[in-house]
Order: C-alpha cells, then structure tokens, then sequence
C-alpha cells in the first residue's frame, strides 16, 4: 500500500508538485544554513561591526537614516581629512546604505523596532541567503539536471570562499554586491536565451542596482560584452542576442550613471569602452545581416563582412587615438595593477600595501574553496562538451576570473560563485548517472541509443547508464564522504578564520580559557568621553573609519584613500624627527596622534610592521627628505632594537611606539614580543608630544600634541629644563667675540 | 671636432694667462666638446672640470664600461645618459644655468674612483657651482647610487630636482623609426600569412577540443597559484637544509615553483578522474569492464584527493581533516 501511496505522490502532476515543494524545501533550509554559519562571530563576541570599511558604511547609514536621502546624497563631511573635507555623498558607492536604510523604514512601518546597527550587523548573512537562490536560478539556465541547481546553491551556502566577506557583522559593499553579481548574471542569460526586452530591461536594472552597491560592478561591465563578443566570433550572431544586448547596455548605461560617483564614467573612461565597441559592433554585424538577407552573391558578402572589420577596426583606432590624446581617461591604476602586476608596486604603493591586493598563494584557493576547487575544470569541461550561448558565458568567466583570483587575493570573491557553478555541474552529472536505482536493459539503451544519436550524430558511444550496485554505492559513498569532509572544512575555517571582528580580538591562555581583547574600543571610547568633540586625532589610514565610527572624532585620513598627498603628509610626521613633524602637526591642527603597538602582546598587524610602507609612500612626495634606504641598517635590515639607524630611532613612530615602554620590565629586559628582539634600556624620549593614553594590553597608544610653550622655549629645552638639566652655556666661553653684524 | 676643441684648449690656456675669469672658459671648453651627448672625461681632465671655481653644473657618471667588468647596467645605461645630456643640450633653459654632462670610465680614472672610495659603478655626481648667480655654499657633489635598474627619466627627474627652479628641457627621446617600420612589416606579414594559411589555420582555431585544453590548463595553472610565482619570484625548489629537496614551502603564505606544479597535476588528476567517471563511465556497454572503470577512476580519486589533504595539512599545521591512506 504504501508503495501506491508513494507512487501516486511520486508520478504525474501531483509528482511534479511534490517535486517543486520539496524543492522550495531544500532551498529555504539551504538559505537558512547559509545564514546560520554566518553568525559565529554575534554568538562568541556580540552584535558587533567588523573590520574597517563596515565602520565607515555603518556611520554613513546612520546619516542616511537620521537626515533623509537627499540630505545623505549631498553630504559633505567635514568631520574627515581635517582640513579638507570629503564630499562624502558623490564618492561612495550608496547601495548598500540605502539597502539597509529601506528596510530599516519598513521594519518601522510594521512597528517592529529595530536598531539600524542590527540590520547592518545581519544585512550580509541575510543577503547570502537571497545569493543561494540567485545561484540555483543561474545554474538551473545551465543545465537540465534538476540537480545541479541545488547542489550550486548549497555550495554557494557555506563555501568560505563567500563566507570571508559576508559574516555578520562584516558590514561591506560586498555583502549585497555578490547576490547582484550573481543575480544579473542570471538575468543575462535569461536575457540571452529568449531575446526578450523584459529580461534584458531586468538584468539592467539589476546591473544599475550593481553600479549602485560596489566598484567591483566593472567585472560585469567587462564580462558580457566579451560574452557577446565571443559569440559573434564563434558566428553566433542572432537577433536574440541583439536585442539582449542593446537593451541591457542602454537601460544600463543611464542607470549606471544616476550614480553621482560614477557619472560620465561610462562614456569617458577606458574600463568602459568594451562595452560601448561592442554595441557598436553588434549594430554592424545586424546590419550585414539585415542586408545580406536580400543580397545573395557570395562576393558581396564578402565584402560586406570586410566592411565591417574595416569599420571595427577604424573605430577601434579612434578609441586608442582618443584615449591617447586624453579625452577618454586611460585605465585606473586599480584595473591596469591587475594585468601590468608590477605596475602597483612601482606607481601607488598605497594600492600595493594593501594586504587584500597580494597574489594569492595555492593553499588560499584550497582554503576558501575545498573540493570545489577540482571539481571546477571537470564542470568547465563539460561546458565545452555542450557549449549552448550560456556555456560559452561559463567558460569566458572561469578563465577571467581564475586569472584575477590568482592575481588578487580579494577577487577570490568573484571566481567563487563560478566554481559553485561549474563543480555544480560536474558533481551532478555524476551523481545523476550513479543515482538511478534501475539497471540498463535493452530497452533503455535503444532509447538512449535513438536519444543521443539526435544530440552527438554517431561521434559518441551512447549513455546506457551504470550496472552494479556496487559501483553505484562506491561512487556515491565516496562522493557523500568529500561533500561531508567539504562541511566540516567550511564550518571549521568559517569558525576559525573568518569570524574574528579584528575590533576584538580572542587570544587562548595557557589553560585553555579565552581572553578576550578590547583594547581597540577602549581607546576608541575614551576618545570620545575624554577629548572635546572637535579634537583632531591623526592616526595612518586604516584606523581613519573606525576612530571616525567608534569615537566620533575628526581625523586627518581614512581608509578612502582619495587623496594620496595627504596620507603622505602623514606618513612624512610619522617617520620624521619631532622637529621636523612637530610643524607638520601644528599646521593640520591636530591635537592626538593614535599608534598601534602589538610589541606587548604580539600582536603583528602594529604600526611598526607598517612603518615601511609609510615611509614609502611619504618617499614618493618627499623623496629628498624620506628615505626608505635610512630606516634600514647597512646590512639591509629592518631593526628597531639597539642596531636600529639613528633615523629610525628619531623617527615620530619609533618613539611613540616605545616610548616608557621599557618601565614594564626590570631594567635592561624590554622585549619587543611581535619581533622578538630586546630593545636599548634606555627608552626614547619625546618632546613635543605627551602620552595621554594607553590601553589595557598597550594595543593603542594616544599622544597628545603639546601646545607652544608659555616661555617661548624651544620644547626640547623645556622639557629638559623640567628634568633639571642645566642649559648648558657653551657660546659664551667658547671663541673670540664677534661683533654683530647686521 | 678636433681642430676645434685643441683651438678651445688652445684658447683657454691662452686666456687662462691673461683673463681673471678661467672658470668661464672651462665651461666653454667643455661644452664645446659635449655638443653632441656627454664628455668623455679621465682623471686629469675630471680633476679640472670639478675643480672649485666653476661657475656650472657638472653631472658626471662614474661607471665601468668595459666588458670584463661585468658591469651590466653601465652598458644599459650608457645609452640612457646620452640621451640625457643631447635633450639638455638641446632644450631650451634657464638664461645663465649652464650644465656640463660627463662620462668617466674607470679605465681612464682609477684615481678618482679611489678619491671618492667608490666601490661600485655607475655612480652620478652632480657638483654645484662655486661662483655666479647659482653658487651654492657647500661645494659638496651631490651623489646618487644605483641600487636598481633606473630609467632615463627617473635620473633626469633627481638631476633636475637638484638644479634652481625654472624652465628646463623635456626628456626628448627620439622616434624609433625602425621600430615602427618593423611593427607594420610585420603586422602586414602576418595578415598575408594568415590569408594564405587560412584553409589550414580556420580548422585549427575553430576546434573546440583546442580550446578546452587551453581553458583547462589556463585554469589549471592559476588556480594552483602560477600568478603568485609570477609575481613574487619564487625559487623553483628549496633545499632541505640535510642535503636533501624540499618540495613544499613551509607556511600558507609561502610556495615552492615546483609545488605549484605537482598541485596542478594533483588537481588535473582529479578533475580528469571525475570527467571520465561522468562522461565515459555510464557510455561504457561492458558490464565487467564498466565496473573496473569505476573501480580504477573512484580509486584513483580517492587516493589523490587523500594526497591533496594530506599536502595542504603540511601546509597549515592545525587543519584537522584527513582521509586514510596517507
């Protein structure tokens, strides 16, 4: 009976409905299993902003959601890069803001009070929700296995590779921008596969929604016309691609450029203009096609197809004559770092020293990605074997995106929903074959035979399906194994890499119970309790968001690092003598200067370990002031204990990161934990600055800047003068009178 | 040229005898000579040139051209030092600032590399004039070190940055005709060829098989980290410190040339293992041969995949996932 029962559920409509149910199932608990690994951080530490860049997004929606859109759209911050100013609202990228903004007022209109930080805490886990569906749409477009959409939208789940940028907490344009990515790209190929205008208009407004939320946007800028390029070379031209494309990149295009901060981009700046040549393209090859359709004579085609590469090929020379001559932008620096890889390194050290923007080693890919790693050629392959339109979009996509992961370690964001896709691809088709419990029989192969001699002609042997169980089971169990492995590798590294708020940090004692270190908001919050609340705190940039986030303060730089002098200016006090930085601090008004320092506790990512990449920068402004060469001894070592160049024993960084530090230690014993050397007993001393605040585990030190002094003295004088060092009188005895001359 | 530049000497030792201004001459003379790109000096004639009362700029290059020196970025730089000094002498430029270029080869001045305790070449010495509108206080060269390879334009910018503000000559580097003749020879060589060849060639690009082999290595080699040696120059292999090899760098930020390439093929293996057991295996109509495929490419990838882990566990010491075999 319960057979019949079964097949009555199983068969038919009705199994067709139980089938689509079952399937809403899966996905809704895949969405939740997304969401749930994303929470480890809320449930080891709290509901707390991540990182850096969250920081700066969090405090911009704040603004958004106590002053109104149009009052955020025209924000001008004078609250960053004292004294400049940041015309905030025309330089970021407001989608994401604006997100949570809108559901903010709807959770209000349903009278459910929540707290905005709330929302930008759990905004990322939410959306990677909404990216697993998105996935499983996308692969469905892929293949016909009912399986393969599934599995990618459980790969896109929990695989870490998506997880580094979207636990709760990480407040980042990457949060919404990967189920956009994800999203319009569904959108194209759905575009591509029925030629219909509506899907079209939908990718781009999806595409515009893109621009809206992240830079990343010109990924997609790039990768459909090279899709539709690709096509028209392999001679795939059909109107159902015309009207795709010409309707996603004009609808797109405006859309894109209501963004303030994009603007005219996309008709003046080179990362736009594949788009722009292949609409152009395509136009003359619908054009030669329009017409050959009433001109047969195999000549005349042939010079229609000439006249077209000859038109290509004229406007291809006036786009490099225009970008040559300087009306269309050349390549930004970040785009042209990606294929010239020493280029950063030479011309925007600030774009170099970021730890995002480093090669990425094998282990990291293995890391981030597990098994899928490769699974992924398998499923590129099995593209080729079929190699429909959306096929070919897989393809050109694994090979682009394999490149820039390999080049940047963050791109890894983007390779990532194309492995999901293509291991997709190819576990299901194995699956599919070794899953069917009946056996081939005679009949079937026929079937299969007829089937197949449609789709390949007589190139291939025809699917008769697997025979033994025993292979069956062998092939599935060691498959169920890989996939169990793969979930406890993704929980495991989502637990132990990414979830740390790197605002707290958790350290292990010795016996095993957990430290918890909050330094950072201890500085921070008595920042903001103990400063007056237009005190000017300097810091290098990449405390810039969070001392603007956590302790409301003006600072000289931030982590948008727009303008390149000014962080140089910083760089220049922070490695100078205090004679040198103490104008420097005087003429930007500040009245704190803020060092990390992990020589305590060991904590590696300090200001010391990125002193280097200050100097360099302040090298590329001041290059006969700063120099790299001076900070490292004459056997090219970068030291800071007794051996350390006088240059950088002087240097502002230097004494404020060590400065009493040796009063912790019996005399003669400090040690630097983070490089392991001992330092000179005798601390530095400084003039100009006095120490103001430390933390807890020395994490954060604070200076303040000393005010001229009362008597005029020099502040090297009056500090010695407090120690009760005798000015020494050495002009008057020494050498013969001179008289005055005037 | 030379009946010139003996009537210069000729000319300044002449006046050296009666005039008061010396100095003025020695540029004269010197300039006379560097018409066309920079003085070759030695060290009687370098010793006179920087001597104190001058009234110019002399940038000098110290450097080693002979082959058996070894001296690699001389000989590449040489070319680049003559380009700076004809742009100088050509351009336009402050009224009055008068600039000599010089080239001293350490064949010709043993003496002055001795003066200077130089140990390596080339070396650029820039000495301020003493005397006139643009005299400096220190008569100290100002002394630049090569401690890469430098471009043209990095000196001429550390040379200008020292000279007064005012107009100074661009950069001028000539135009390559050849260069240009050569590129449209050849783009032109290549059209035709591909014309004539194209019957044979079309087939060729227009293989599918062709061009999943090339995806497929493209992804193979970046995804194991080619770009990372690429980009950080890694040694192909390391020793192990006991005269033995170490294929696997120690530590997850580091990696070996030859690792990268064993992850590849690990990958390769597994990723053609799974293609034969979804796209072979099920097309297979032998039921005994069926299943020893199955059992061959299930057991090959069982193996490999545990090969994988077991590498990536010497990579990051507290991963705690492992199949049996190894």
């Amino acid at each position: 009976m319960a057979e019949s029962s079964l097949d009555v559920l199983l068969k038919g409509s009705s199994g067709q409905r139980t089938r689509g149910l079952l399937r809403i199932i899966i996905i809704l608990t895949i969405a939740a299993a997304a969401v749930a690994s994303r929470l480890f951080s809320v449930i080891r530490f709290e509901s707390i902003i991540h990182e850096f860049d969250p920081w700066f997004n969090f405090r911009a929606t704040k603004y958004l959601v106590e002053n109104g859109f149009y009052s955020f759209w025209d924000w001008f911050d004078d609250r960053t890069w004292h004294p400049l100013g940041r015309v905030t609202g025309g330089t970021l990228y407001p989608g994401l803001m604006v997100t949570s903004g809108v559901i903010y007022h709807i959770l209000r209109l349903l009278t459910i009070p929540v707290d905005i930080r709330n929302i930008c805490v759990l905004l990322a886990p939410g959306f990677s929700g909404l990216t697993a569906l998105a996935m499983y749409l996308l692969t469905c477009e892929m293949s016909t296995s009912p399986s393969a959409g599934l599995l990618a939208a459980a790969f896109m789940g929990i695989t870490p590779g998506y997880i580094s940028r979207s636990v709760a907490g990480s407040y980042d344009n990457e949060a919404i921008a990967i189920f956009l990515l994800v999203f319009t790209f569904y959108l194209w190929i759905k575009a591509v596969k029925n030629g219909s205008i509506m899907w079209g208009a939908l990718a781009a407004l999806f595409y515009g929604y893109m621009v809206s939320a992240w830079g990343g946007y010109v990924f997609i800028t790039n990768l459909i016309p090279l899709h539709v390029f690709v096509l028209l070379c392999m001679g795939r031209y059909s109107s159902r691609t015309y009207i795709a494309y010409t309707t996603w990149y004009a609808l797109g295009t405006l859309g894109s450029m209501q963004i303030p901060f994009v603007g005219f981009l996309p008709i003046r700046n080179s990362d736009h203009m594949a788009a722009l040549g292949v609409f152009g393209l395509l136009q003359l090859v619908a054009f030669a096609e329009f017409v050959r359709g009433f001109l047969p004579g195999k000549q005349f085609q042939k010079l229609l197809t000439s006249m077209v590469l000859l038109t290509f090929g004229l406007g291809f020379a006036g786009l490099v004559l225009l970008t040559v001559s300087g009306v269309i932008a050349p390549w930004s620096g970040r785009f042209y770092s990606l294929w010239d890889t020493g280029y950063a390194k030479i011309h925007i050290p600030i774009i170099a020293s970021v730890s995002e923007h480093q090669p990425t080693a094998w282990p990291a890919f293995f890391f981030d990605l597990n098994f899928l790693i490769w699974l992924f050629p398998a499923g590129v392959f099995l593209c080729f074997q079929k190699l429909n339109d959306e096929h070919v979009f897989v393809i050109i996509y694994a090979v682009l995106s394999s490149y820039f992961a390999g080049v940047m370690v963050r791109l890894m964001l983007t390779l990532t929903p194309i492995v999901c896709v293509a291991a997709a691809l190819a576990l299901s088709s194995v699956l599919d074959n070794f899953l069917v419990m009946s056996k081939p029989t005679a009949e079937t192969q026929a079937k299969a035979n007829a089937k197949d001699a449609k789709i390949y002609g007589k190139m291939k042997n025809p699917v008769v399906g697997i025979y033994s169980y025993f292979s069956k089971a062998f092939v599935t169990g060691s498959l169920t194994l890989y996939l169990l492995i793969f979930v406890a590798h993704c929980t495991w590294v989502t637990s132990n890499a990414y979830s740390s708020p790197s605002v707290v940090l958790a350290s292990r004692l010795p016996d095993g119970s957990q430290m918890i270190i909050d330094d950072y908001r201890e500085a921070y919050y008595w920042l903001r309790q103990n400063t007056p609340d237009n005190a000017k705190i300097m810091s290098w940039w990449d405390y810039g968001y969070q001392i603007g986030g956590m302790a409301d303060r003006p600072t000289l730089v931030d982590n948008n690092t727009w303008n390149n002098t000014h962080i140089a200016t910083v760089g220049k006090a922070m490695s100078s003598r205090e004679e040198v930085s103490y104008p420097i601090l005087r003429q930007h008004d500040v009245d704190y200067v803020l060092v990390v320092f992990g020589g305590l506790l060991g904590y590696s990512g300090d200001d010391l370990n990125k002193f280097l990449w200050m100097v360099r920068i302040a090298e590329g402004i001041w290059p006969d002031e700063i120099k790299e060469r001076d900070f490292f001894t004459a056997r090219g070592e970068y030291r800071v204990d007794e051996e350390a160049t006088p240059t950088m024993k002087n240097s502002l960084m230097y004494k404020m990161s060590y400065y009493n530090y040796q009063s912790l230690f019996p005399a003669g014993q400090a040690v630097d934990r983070v490089r392991g050397v001992r330092l000179p007993a005798e601390g530095p001393q400084l003039n100009t600055l006095e120490e103001a605040f430390t933390s807890e585990n020395w994490i954060i030190r604070i200076f303040k800047v000393k005010d001229l002094d009362n008597l005029d003295r020099d502040h090297s004088n009056a500090v010695a003068f407090e120690k009760g060092i005798k000015r020494k009188r050495a002009t008057k005895k020494k050498g013969p009178r001179v008289l005055r001359t005037e | 040229m030379k009946p010139w530049s003996t009537l210069f000497v000729l000319f300044s030792v002449f006046s050296g005898v009666f005039a008061a201004k010396p100095s003025v001459d020695k540029f004269q003379k010197y300039h006379a000579l560097s018409r066309s790109g920079p003085v070759d000096l030695d060290s009687a004639s370098f010793g006179e040139l920087t001597t104190a009362p001058r009234d110019y700029y002399a940038a000098v290059i110290l450097t080693a051209m002979d082959a058996h020196y070894g001296c690699l970025m001389c000989r590449e730089f040489d070319a680049e030092w003559d380009l700076i000094s004809r742009s100088w002498n050509k351009g336009s430029k402050l009224d009055g600032l008068k600039v000599v270029f010089g080239t001293l080869d350490f064949d010709h001045g043993k003496a002055v590399f001795q003066k200077y305790m130089l140990q390596t070449a080339p070396v650029i010495l820039l000495f301020p004039p003493t005397v006139g509108p643009f005299a400096k206080i220190e008569a100290e060269p100002e002394r630049l070190d090569f401690t890469g390879p430098m471009s043209g334009d990095q000196l001429y910018a550390w040379i200008t940055r020292h000279l007064p503000d005012g107009p100074k000559p661009p950069l001028v580097r000539p135009v390559n005709y050849m260069r240009i003749v050569s590129g449209i020879t050849i783009l032109m060589g290549a059209v035709t060829l591909f014309t004539v060849l194209s019957p044979y060639v079309l087939p060729i690009i227009q293989n599918r098989n062709l061009w999943a082999a090339v995806s497929l290595i493209a992804i193979l080699l970046f995804t194991s980290g080619q770009m990372f040696n690429h980009i950080r120059k890694v040694p192909y292999v390391a020793g192990d410190g006991q005269g033995g090899i170490s294929y696997f760098a120690g530590g997850f930020q580091n990696q070996f040339g030859m690792e990268t390439q064993i992850v590849a093929a690990i990958y390769a293996v597994l990723a053609f293992s799974t293609i034969a057991l979804a796209v072979k295996v099920p097309r297979m109509e032998d039921v005994k041969g069926q299943q020893l495929a199955v059992l061959i490419w299930g057991g090959v990838i069982f193996g490999t995949y545990s090969l994988l882990l077991s590498v990536f566990k010497t990579k990051n010491g507290g991963y705690p996932f492992f199949l049996p075999p190894f």
